[in-house]
Protein backbone atom coordinates (compact mmCIF):
# COMPACT_ATOMS: atom_id res chain seq x y z
CA UNK A 1 0.00 0.00 0.00
CA UNK A 2 0.92 3.50 -0.48
CA UNK A 3 0.70 6.06 2.42
CA UNK A 4 -1.18 9.27 1.53
CA UNK A 5 -0.37 11.62 1.15
CA UNK A 6 1.88 11.15 -1.58
CA UNK A 7 5.00 13.12 -3.08
CA UNK A 8 3.29 14.92 -5.36
CA UNK A 9 1.25 16.29 -2.94
CA UNK A 10 3.04 16.72 -0.03
CA UNK A 11 5.26 18.82 -2.56
CA UNK A 12 1.82 20.92 -3.62
CA UNK A 13 1.67 21.45 0.01
CA UNK A 14 4.51 22.39 1.06
CA UNK A 15 4.55 24.93 -1.20
CA UNK A 16 1.93 26.66 -0.42
CA UNK A 17 2.95 26.86 2.68
CA UNK A 18 6.08 28.71 1.72
CA UNK A 19 4.40 31.05 -0.65
CA UNK A 20 1.30 31.70 1.71
CA UNK A 21 3.10 31.96 5.36
CA UNK A 22 6.67 32.11 4.78
CA UNK A 23 7.34 34.19 1.25
CA UNK A 24 5.68 37.23 3.27
CA UNK A 25 8.44 37.33 6.44
CA UNK A 26 11.23 37.21 4.24
CA UNK A 27 13.51 39.89 4.09
CA UNK A 28 13.36 41.93 0.42
CA UNK A 29 16.88 40.59 -0.86
CA UNK A 30 16.03 37.28 -0.55
CA UNK A 31 12.72 37.29 -1.73
CA UNK A 32 13.71 36.33 -4.88
CA UNK A 33 15.18 33.17 -3.61
CA UNK A 34 12.16 32.92 -1.87
CA UNK A 35 10.56 32.55 -5.43
CA UNK A 36 13.02 30.27 -6.99
CA UNK A 37 12.17 27.65 -4.38
CA UNK A 38 8.28 28.12 -5.07
CA UNK A 39 9.12 27.64 -8.74
CA UNK A 40 11.38 24.77 -8.50
CA UNK A 41 8.74 23.20 -5.81
CA UNK A 42 5.98 23.63 -8.93
CA UNK A 43 7.85 22.45 -11.46
CA UNK A 44 8.96 19.25 -9.40
CA UNK A 45 5.02 18.90 -8.26
CA UNK A 46 4.17 18.98 -11.92
CA UNK A 47 6.29 16.14 -13.11
CA UNK A 48 5.64 14.53 -10.43
CA UNK A 49 2.00 14.70 -10.75
CA UNK A 50 3.03 13.58 -14.29
CA UNK A 51 4.85 10.61 -14.07
CA UNK A 52 6.62 9.24 -17.06
CA UNK A 53 3.27 10.71 -19.54
CA UNK A 54 5.50 12.78 -21.24
CA UNK A 55 8.16 10.99 -22.16
CA UNK A 56 5.83 8.10 -23.19
CA UNK A 57 4.57 10.68 -25.72
CA UNK A 58 7.15 11.73 -26.99
CA UNK A 59 8.93 8.49 -27.36
CA UNK A 60 5.40 7.56 -29.42
CA UNK A 61 5.60 10.53 -31.62
CA UNK A 62 9.24 10.01 -32.16
CA UNK A 63 9.21 6.07 -33.55
CA UNK A 64 5.96 7.58 -35.76
CA UNK A 65 8.11 9.85 -37.46
CA UNK A 66 10.97 7.45 -37.83
CA UNK A 67 8.34 5.01 -38.79
CA UNK A 68 8.91 2.33 -36.27
CA UNK A 69 6.04 0.74 -34.58
CA UNK A 70 7.56 -0.56 -31.43
CA UNK A 71 8.91 0.79 -28.34
CA UNK A 72 6.80 1.58 -26.20
CA UNK A 73 6.56 -0.24 -22.80
CA UNK A 74 9.29 -1.15 -21.37
CA UNK A 75 10.62 0.06 -17.59
CA UNK A 76 11.60 3.59 -16.80
CA UNK A 77 15.09 3.36 -17.56
CA UNK A 78 14.89 1.76 -21.27
CA UNK A 79 12.43 4.36 -21.88
CA UNK A 80 14.44 7.45 -20.95
CA UNK A 81 17.43 5.54 -23.05
CA UNK A 82 15.01 5.20 -26.24
CA UNK A 83 13.82 9.04 -25.83
CA UNK A 84 18.02 9.59 -25.92
CA UNK A 85 18.51 7.95 -28.84
CA UNK A 86 15.54 8.87 -31.19
CA UNK A 87 16.19 12.55 -29.78
CA UNK A 88 19.75 11.87 -31.42
CA UNK A 89 18.79 10.34 -34.23
CA UNK A 90 16.40 13.45 -34.89
CA UNK A 91 19.21 15.67 -33.89
CA UNK A 92 21.61 14.49 -36.57
CA UNK A 93 19.15 14.57 -39.36
CA UNK A 94 18.54 17.95 -38.62
CA UNK A 95 22.11 19.46 -38.82
CA UNK A 96 22.65 17.13 -41.69
CA UNK A 97 19.72 18.60 -43.89
CA UNK A 98 17.94 15.73 -44.44
CA UNK A 99 14.73 17.57 -43.22
CA UNK A 100 15.57 20.53 -45.35
CA UNK A 101 13.22 20.24 -48.41
CA UNK A 102 9.54 21.86 -47.99
CA UNK A 103 6.85 19.27 -47.84
CA UNK A 104 5.41 16.85 -45.85
CA UNK A 105 8.60 15.44 -44.28
CA UNK A 106 9.72 18.53 -43.21
CA UNK A 107 6.52 19.45 -41.53
CA UNK A 108 5.92 15.97 -40.00
CA UNK A 109 9.18 16.99 -38.23
CA UNK A 110 8.24 20.96 -37.35
CA UNK A 111 4.87 19.20 -35.90
CA UNK A 112 6.83 16.62 -33.89
CA UNK A 113 9.09 18.94 -32.44
CA UNK A 114 6.55 21.81 -31.66
CA UNK A 115 4.57 18.99 -29.61
CA UNK A 116 7.52 18.31 -27.82
CA UNK A 117 8.67 21.37 -26.65
CA UNK A 118 5.00 22.42 -25.78
CA UNK A 119 4.67 19.23 -23.64
CA UNK A 120 8.11 19.99 -21.69
CA UNK A 121 6.79 23.80 -21.60
CA UNK A 122 3.80 22.72 -19.70
CA UNK A 123 6.07 21.05 -17.26
CA UNK A 124 8.79 23.86 -17.56
CA UNK A 125 6.61 27.32 -17.32
CA UNK A 126 2.74 26.48 -18.05
CA UNK A 127 1.75 30.18 -18.24
CA UNK A 128 4.14 30.51 -21.35
CA UNK A 129 1.44 28.92 -23.34
CA UNK A 130 -1.53 30.42 -22.52
CA UNK B 1 41.75 30.28 -3.01
CA UNK B 2 38.08 31.56 -2.96
CA UNK B 3 37.48 34.37 -0.39
CA UNK B 4 34.75 35.84 1.37
CA UNK B 5 35.38 39.61 1.63
CA UNK B 6 32.87 40.53 3.96
CA UNK B 7 33.86 38.24 6.41
CA UNK B 8 37.73 38.11 5.84
CA UNK B 9 39.12 41.01 7.26
CA UNK B 10 43.04 39.45 6.09
CA UNK B 11 41.65 39.98 2.84
CA UNK B 12 39.76 43.33 3.01
CA UNK B 13 43.78 44.65 4.67
CA UNK B 14 45.06 43.06 1.17
CA UNK B 15 42.57 44.96 -0.68
CA UNK B 16 43.17 48.33 1.35
CA UNK B 17 47.04 48.01 0.53
CA UNK B 18 46.38 47.51 -3.16
CA UNK B 19 44.27 50.31 -3.21
CA UNK B 20 46.12 52.70 -1.62
CA UNK B 21 49.45 52.00 -4.01
CA UNK B 22 46.83 52.01 -7.18
CA UNK B 23 45.34 55.23 -6.14
CA UNK B 24 48.84 56.97 -4.75
CA UNK B 25 46.75 57.53 -1.64
CA UNK B 26 48.94 57.12 2.06
CA UNK B 27 46.37 55.31 3.47
CA UNK B 28 43.03 53.21 1.87
CA UNK B 29 40.12 52.50 4.91
CA UNK B 30 36.99 50.51 4.19
CA UNK B 31 33.86 52.27 5.22
CA UNK B 32 31.22 49.53 4.13
CA UNK B 33 31.44 46.55 2.05
CA UNK B 34 28.21 44.28 0.91
CA UNK B 35 27.81 41.71 -1.64
CA UNK B 36 25.89 42.83 -4.92
CA UNK B 37 23.48 40.40 -6.92
CA UNK B 38 25.40 40.68 -9.84
CA UNK B 39 25.23 37.87 -12.81
CA UNK B 40 25.53 34.49 -12.74
CA UNK B 41 29.50 35.00 -14.26
CA UNK B 42 30.87 36.96 -11.92
CA UNK B 43 30.88 37.98 -8.43
CA UNK B 44 30.05 41.96 -7.29
CA UNK B 45 31.04 43.43 -4.31
CA UNK B 46 29.72 47.05 -3.31
CA UNK B 47 32.60 48.51 -1.35
CA UNK B 48 33.08 51.83 -0.10
CA UNK B 49 36.73 53.07 0.41
CA UNK B 50 38.13 56.08 2.25
CA UNK B 51 41.35 57.36 0.91
CA UNK B 52 43.67 59.84 2.82
CA UNK B 53 46.20 61.21 0.89
CA UNK B 54 47.35 61.32 -2.64
CA UNK B 55 44.58 63.28 -5.53
CA UNK B 56 42.03 61.65 -4.78
CA UNK B 57 41.51 61.74 -1.02
CA UNK B 58 37.93 61.21 0.31
CA UNK B 59 35.35 58.91 0.08
CA UNK B 60 35.20 56.47 -3.00
CA UNK B 61 31.32 54.62 -3.83
CA UNK B 62 32.92 51.98 -5.76
CA UNK B 63 32.04 48.22 -7.00
CA UNK B 64 34.78 45.17 -7.27
CA UNK B 65 34.66 42.79 -9.62
CA UNK B 66 35.71 39.22 -9.67
CA UNK B 67 35.34 36.21 -11.36
CA UNK B 68 33.09 33.52 -10.01
CA UNK B 69 34.11 30.38 -9.40
CA UNK B 70 33.12 28.68 -12.60
CA UNK B 71 32.95 30.16 -16.14
CA UNK B 72 30.74 30.35 -19.14
CA UNK B 73 33.17 30.05 -22.31
CA UNK B 74 33.11 32.50 -24.32
CA UNK B 75 32.87 35.40 -21.60
CA UNK B 76 36.07 37.67 -21.08
CA UNK B 77 37.88 37.47 -17.76
CA UNK B 78 37.73 40.42 -15.31
CA UNK B 79 41.64 41.99 -17.47
CA UNK B 80 39.62 42.00 -20.59
CA UNK B 81 36.44 43.52 -18.90
CA UNK B 82 38.26 46.39 -17.75
CA UNK B 83 39.79 47.34 -20.72
CA UNK B 84 36.26 46.83 -22.71
CA UNK B 85 35.29 49.40 -20.05
CA UNK B 86 37.68 51.84 -20.70
CA UNK B 87 37.28 51.30 -24.58
CA UNK B 88 33.86 52.26 -24.15
CA UNK B 89 34.09 55.53 -22.38
CA UNK B 90 36.54 56.23 -25.22
CA UNK B 91 33.89 55.39 -27.81
CA UNK B 92 31.85 58.03 -25.99
CA UNK B 93 29.45 55.18 -24.31
CA UNK B 94 27.88 55.41 -20.77
CA UNK B 95 30.10 52.77 -19.56
CA UNK B 96 30.91 52.73 -15.37
CA UNK B 97 34.33 54.10 -15.09
CA UNK B 98 36.93 51.40 -14.88
CA UNK B 99 39.73 52.57 -12.02
CA UNK B 100 42.12 49.92 -10.99
CA UNK B 101 43.15 46.61 -12.16
CA UNK B 102 44.67 44.59 -9.60
CA UNK B 103 46.07 40.78 -11.71
CA UNK B 104 47.77 39.76 -8.65
CA UNK B 105 45.75 36.00 -7.31
CA UNK B 106 47.54 36.88 -3.70
CA UNK B 107 45.07 39.65 -2.85
CA UNK B 108 41.79 38.50 -3.78
CA UNK B 109 42.38 35.00 -4.97
CA UNK B 110 41.27 35.84 -8.70
CA UNK B 111 41.74 39.15 -10.69
CA UNK B 112 39.57 41.94 -9.82
CA UNK B 113 39.11 45.47 -10.57
CA UNK B 114 37.52 48.23 -8.98
CA UNK B 115 34.95 50.86 -10.92
CA UNK B 116 32.97 53.76 -10.00
CA UNK B 117 29.59 52.81 -8.64
CA UNK B 118 26.82 54.52 -10.61
CA UNK B 119 23.23 54.89 -8.60
CA UNK B 120 20.75 53.28 -10.40
CA UNK B 121 18.50 50.13 -10.57
CA UNK B 122 19.41 46.70 -12.83
CA UNK B 123 16.45 44.31 -12.79
CA UNK B 124 14.83 44.06 -15.46
CA UNK B 125 11.75 42.88 -13.93
CA UNK B 126 11.46 45.83 -12.15
CA UNK B 127 12.31 48.60 -14.86
CA UNK B 128 9.93 46.62 -17.10
CA UNK B 129 6.88 46.96 -14.44
CA UNK B 130 8.10 50.11 -12.60
CA UNK B 131 7.17 53.28 -15.04
CA UNK B 132 8.79 55.64 -12.42
CA UNK B 133 11.57 54.06 -13.48
CA UNK B 134 13.87 55.21 -16.35
CA UNK B 135 12.10 58.31 -17.12
CA UNK B 136 9.70 58.26 -20.19
CA UNK B 137 9.86 55.12 -22.21
CA UNK B 138 10.23 56.18 -25.50
CA UNK B 139 12.89 58.62 -24.42
CA UNK B 140 14.98 55.82 -22.81
CA UNK B 141 14.48 53.38 -25.93
CA UNK B 142 15.66 56.13 -28.03
CA UNK B 143 18.61 57.08 -25.83
CA UNK B 144 19.82 52.91 -25.47
CA UNK B 145 19.35 52.87 -29.38
CA UNK B 146 21.75 55.20 -29.60
CA UNK B 147 24.07 54.36 -26.70
CA UNK B 148 24.33 51.02 -29.19
CA UNK B 149 24.89 53.04 -31.94
CA UNK B 150 28.47 54.09 -30.44
CA UNK B 151 29.41 50.58 -29.48
CA UNK B 152 29.33 49.77 -32.92
CA UNK B 153 30.96 52.98 -34.07
CA UNK B 154 34.05 50.50 -32.60
CA UNK B 155 35.32 49.13 -35.55
CA UNK B 156 38.78 46.90 -36.39
CA UNK B 157 39.47 50.39 -38.06
CA UNK B 158 39.11 52.57 -35.40
CA UNK B 159 39.56 50.71 -32.20
CA UNK B 160 43.61 51.24 -31.89
CA UNK B 161 42.64 55.08 -32.14
CA UNK B 162 40.39 54.76 -28.98
CA UNK B 163 42.24 52.63 -27.10
CA UNK B 164 46.05 53.12 -28.04
CA UNK B 165 48.62 50.69 -27.14
CA UNK B 166 46.11 48.18 -25.46
CA UNK B 167 45.66 44.56 -27.32
CA UNK B 168 41.79 43.42 -28.28
CA UNK B 169 43.66 40.33 -29.64
CA UNK B 170 41.29 38.69 -26.94
CA UNK B 171 38.02 39.99 -28.97
CA UNK B 172 36.85 36.82 -30.88
CA UNK B 173 37.27 37.47 -34.95
CA UNK B 174 34.42 37.43 -37.19
CA UNK B 175 34.34 36.28 -40.66
CA UNK B 176 32.60 37.87 -43.44
CA UNK B 177 29.42 35.27 -42.46
CA UNK B 178 28.88 35.85 -37.98
CA UNK B 179 25.90 33.72 -38.75
CA UNK B 180 27.86 30.76 -40.13
CA UNK B 181 30.52 31.55 -37.30
CA UNK B 182 27.97 31.31 -34.64
CA UNK B 183 26.57 28.39 -36.13
CA UNK B 184 29.59 26.33 -36.00
CA UNK B 185 30.15 27.64 -32.62
CA UNK B 186 26.69 26.51 -31.10
CA UNK B 187 27.29 23.69 -32.45
CA UNK B 188 30.56 22.53 -30.33
CA UNK B 189 28.92 23.63 -27.77
CA UNK B 190 26.35 21.54 -27.98
CA UNK B 191 28.54 18.53 -28.75
CA UNK B 192 30.75 19.04 -26.07
CA UNK B 193 27.39 19.11 -23.38
CA UNK B 194 26.08 15.67 -24.89
CA UNK B 195 22.63 15.31 -24.73
CA UNK B 196 20.69 15.74 -28.40
CA UNK B 197 18.25 18.89 -28.79
CA UNK B 198 16.46 18.64 -31.68
CA UNK B 199 14.89 22.12 -31.73
CA UNK B 200 18.09 23.66 -31.30
CA UNK B 201 19.64 21.77 -34.84
CA UNK B 202 15.71 22.93 -36.31
CA UNK B 203 16.99 26.47 -35.16
CA UNK B 204 20.89 26.41 -36.23
CA UNK B 205 20.34 24.73 -39.51
CA UNK B 206 17.98 27.38 -40.10
CA UNK B 207 20.43 30.00 -39.35
CA UNK B 208 22.96 28.08 -41.73
CA UNK B 209 20.83 27.99 -44.84
CA UNK B 210 19.23 31.67 -44.26
CA UNK B 211 22.70 33.46 -43.43
CA UNK B 212 24.00 36.57 -45.48
CA UNK B 213 27.02 37.94 -45.17
CA UNK B 214 27.30 41.27 -42.58
CA UNK B 215 26.83 44.33 -44.25
CA UNK B 216 29.87 45.62 -41.91
CA UNK B 217 31.49 43.72 -39.07
CA UNK B 218 31.96 46.30 -35.94
CA UNK B 219 32.56 45.76 -32.18
CA UNK B 220 29.18 43.84 -30.92
CA UNK B 221 28.25 44.06 -27.05
CA UNK B 222 26.41 40.36 -26.93
CA UNK B 223 24.69 41.45 -23.93
CA UNK B 224 22.91 44.41 -24.82
CA UNK B 225 19.35 44.44 -23.20
CA UNK B 226 16.86 45.34 -20.46
CA UNK B 227 18.76 44.09 -17.04
CA UNK B 228 21.77 44.57 -18.49
CA UNK B 229 22.05 48.73 -18.38
CA UNK B 230 21.09 50.66 -14.88
CA UNK B 231 18.40 53.42 -14.71
CA UNK B 232 17.30 56.22 -11.85
CA UNK B 233 14.47 58.38 -11.70
CA UNK B 234 15.43 60.50 -15.05
CA UNK B 235 16.58 58.22 -17.67
CA UNK B 236 19.78 55.82 -18.01
CA UNK B 237 22.68 55.86 -15.71
CA UNK B 238 25.14 53.11 -17.31
CA UNK B 239 25.43 50.54 -19.67
CA UNK B 240 26.55 47.10 -18.21
CA UNK B 241 28.05 43.63 -18.24
CA UNK B 242 30.80 43.97 -21.16
CA UNK B 243 31.98 40.76 -21.08
CA UNK B 244 31.07 38.80 -23.88
CA UNK B 245 32.11 41.77 -26.63
CA UNK B 246 33.00 40.29 -29.57
CA UNK B 247 33.36 41.13 -33.49
CA UNK B 248 30.07 40.49 -35.11
CA UNK B 249 27.18 41.83 -37.15
CA UNK B 250 25.67 44.83 -35.59
CA UNK B 251 22.43 43.62 -36.25
CA UNK B 252 22.69 40.85 -33.73
CA UNK B 253 22.59 42.89 -30.88
CA UNK B 254 19.85 45.21 -31.96
CA UNK B 255 17.84 42.07 -32.24
CA UNK B 256 19.05 40.57 -28.62
CA UNK B 257 17.84 43.76 -27.27
CA UNK B 258 14.37 43.36 -29.20
CA UNK B 259 14.11 39.66 -28.90
CA UNK B 260 11.20 38.07 -26.92
CA UNK B 261 13.12 36.40 -24.56
CA UNK B 262 14.36 39.93 -22.91
CA UNK B 263 11.27 41.63 -22.54
CA UNK B 264 10.83 39.77 -19.44
CA UNK B 265 7.30 39.39 -19.85
CA UNK B 266 5.97 42.69 -21.58
CA UNK B 267 5.82 40.95 -24.29
CA UNK B 268 3.99 43.70 -26.54
CA UNK B 269 6.44 46.37 -26.48
CA UNK B 270 9.04 45.13 -28.40
CA UNK B 271 11.88 46.97 -27.44
CA UNK B 272 13.30 45.43 -24.23
CA UNK B 273 9.78 45.17 -22.62
CA UNK B 274 10.21 49.34 -22.26
CA UNK B 275 8.67 50.46 -25.43
CA UNK B 276 7.63 50.32 -29.23
CA UNK B 277 10.22 49.58 -31.46
CA UNK B 278 10.32 52.42 -33.33
CA UNK B 279 11.61 54.92 -30.78
CA UNK B 280 14.52 52.35 -30.34
CA UNK B 281 15.87 51.88 -34.15
CA UNK B 282 15.44 55.67 -34.72
CA UNK B 283 17.71 56.43 -32.35
CA UNK B 284 19.88 53.69 -33.18
CA UNK B 285 19.51 55.04 -37.02
CA UNK B 286 20.20 58.65 -36.47
CA UNK B 287 23.28 57.99 -34.14
CA UNK B 288 24.66 55.44 -36.69
CA UNK B 289 23.68 56.37 -39.89
CA UNK B 290 22.93 52.69 -40.55
CA UNK B 291 19.71 51.68 -41.77
CA UNK B 292 18.04 48.66 -39.96
CA UNK B 293 16.98 46.07 -42.42
CA UNK B 294 13.99 44.01 -40.62
CA UNK B 295 14.82 40.64 -42.58
CA UNK B 296 18.37 40.58 -40.53
CA UNK B 297 16.61 41.55 -37.67
CA UNK B 298 14.48 38.17 -38.00
CA UNK B 299 17.67 36.27 -38.51
CA UNK B 300 19.48 37.62 -35.52
CA UNK B 301 16.11 37.11 -33.49
CA UNK B 302 16.63 33.31 -34.33
CA UNK B 303 20.07 33.95 -33.32
CA UNK B 304 19.39 35.27 -30.46
CA UNK B 305 17.26 32.37 -28.81
CA UNK B 306 19.55 29.80 -30.17
CA UNK B 307 22.80 31.50 -28.35
CA UNK B 308 20.53 32.26 -24.96
CA UNK B 309 18.98 28.39 -24.84
CA UNK B 310 22.98 27.41 -25.32
CA UNK B 311 24.43 29.80 -22.84
CA UNK B 312 21.57 28.45 -20.28
CA UNK B 313 22.39 24.55 -20.99
CA UNK B 314 25.82 25.66 -20.64
CA UNK B 315 24.65 27.37 -17.00
CA UNK B 316 22.28 24.54 -15.71
CA UNK B 317 25.86 22.04 -16.83
CA UNK B 318 27.77 24.53 -14.19
CA UNK B 319 25.53 23.04 -11.99
CA UNK B 320 24.67 19.75 -12.74
CA UNK B 321 28.96 19.19 -12.95
CA UNK B 322 28.69 20.44 -9.02
CA UNK B 323 31.16 23.32 -10.06
CA UNK B 324 28.72 25.61 -9.18
CA UNK B 325 26.00 24.36 -7.12
CA UNK B 326 23.43 27.10 -7.65
CA UNK B 327 19.19 27.44 -7.63
CA UNK B 328 19.31 29.68 -10.07
CA UNK B 329 21.63 28.08 -12.67
CA UNK B 330 19.19 24.99 -12.44
CA UNK B 331 16.66 26.47 -13.02
CA UNK B 332 17.93 28.02 -16.27
CA UNK B 333 18.15 24.96 -17.50
CA UNK B 334 14.62 24.57 -17.20
CA UNK B 335 14.46 27.52 -19.71
CA UNK B 336 14.94 25.61 -22.56
CA UNK B 337 11.30 25.31 -23.80
CA UNK B 338 10.34 28.52 -23.82
CA UNK B 339 13.29 29.67 -26.15
CA UNK B 340 13.14 27.01 -28.14
CA UNK B 341 9.12 27.74 -28.69
CA UNK B 342 9.54 31.28 -29.58
CA UNK B 343 12.77 29.26 -32.38
CA UNK B 344 9.84 27.42 -33.84
CA UNK B 345 7.51 30.10 -34.01
CA UNK B 346 10.04 32.27 -35.38
CA UNK B 347 10.88 30.37 -38.46
CA UNK B 348 7.23 29.20 -38.92
CA UNK B 349 6.84 32.90 -39.65
CA UNK B 350 9.89 33.17 -41.35
CA UNK B 351 8.70 30.13 -43.74
CA UNK B 352 4.79 31.07 -43.98
CA UNK B 353 3.71 28.70 -41.56
CA UNK B 354 1.24 29.47 -39.45
CA UNK B 355 1.84 28.78 -35.80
Amino acid sequence: MTDKPDGAALLEEARRTLVEVLLPLLPPERRYDGLMVANAMAIAAREAGQGDAARREGLKMLSALFGESGATAGPTTDLHAQLLDLEDRLARKIRAGLCDAPGPHRDAVRACLRRSVVARLRLSNPKALS
Amino acid sequence: MTVDLAADAAAQERLCRFVAAAAGAGRATIAAIAPLRGGAIQENWSVDIDLEGGASSGRHALVLRTDAPSRVAASHGRAEEYALLKLARAAGVAAPEPLWLCRDPAVFGRAFYLMRRVPGVAAGHRIVKDLSLGGPRDALAERLGQELARIHAVTPGTIARLAPGQSFDFLTPSSAHPGLDRVRVYRRYLDDLGAPHPALEWGLRWLELNSRPASEITLVHQDFRTGNYLVDGQGLTAILDWEFCAWGDPMSDIAWFCAKCWRFGASDREAGGIAARAPFYRGYEAASGRPIDPASIHYWEIATHVRWAVIALQQAARHLSGAQRSLELALTGRLLPELELEILNLIDAAEGKAA
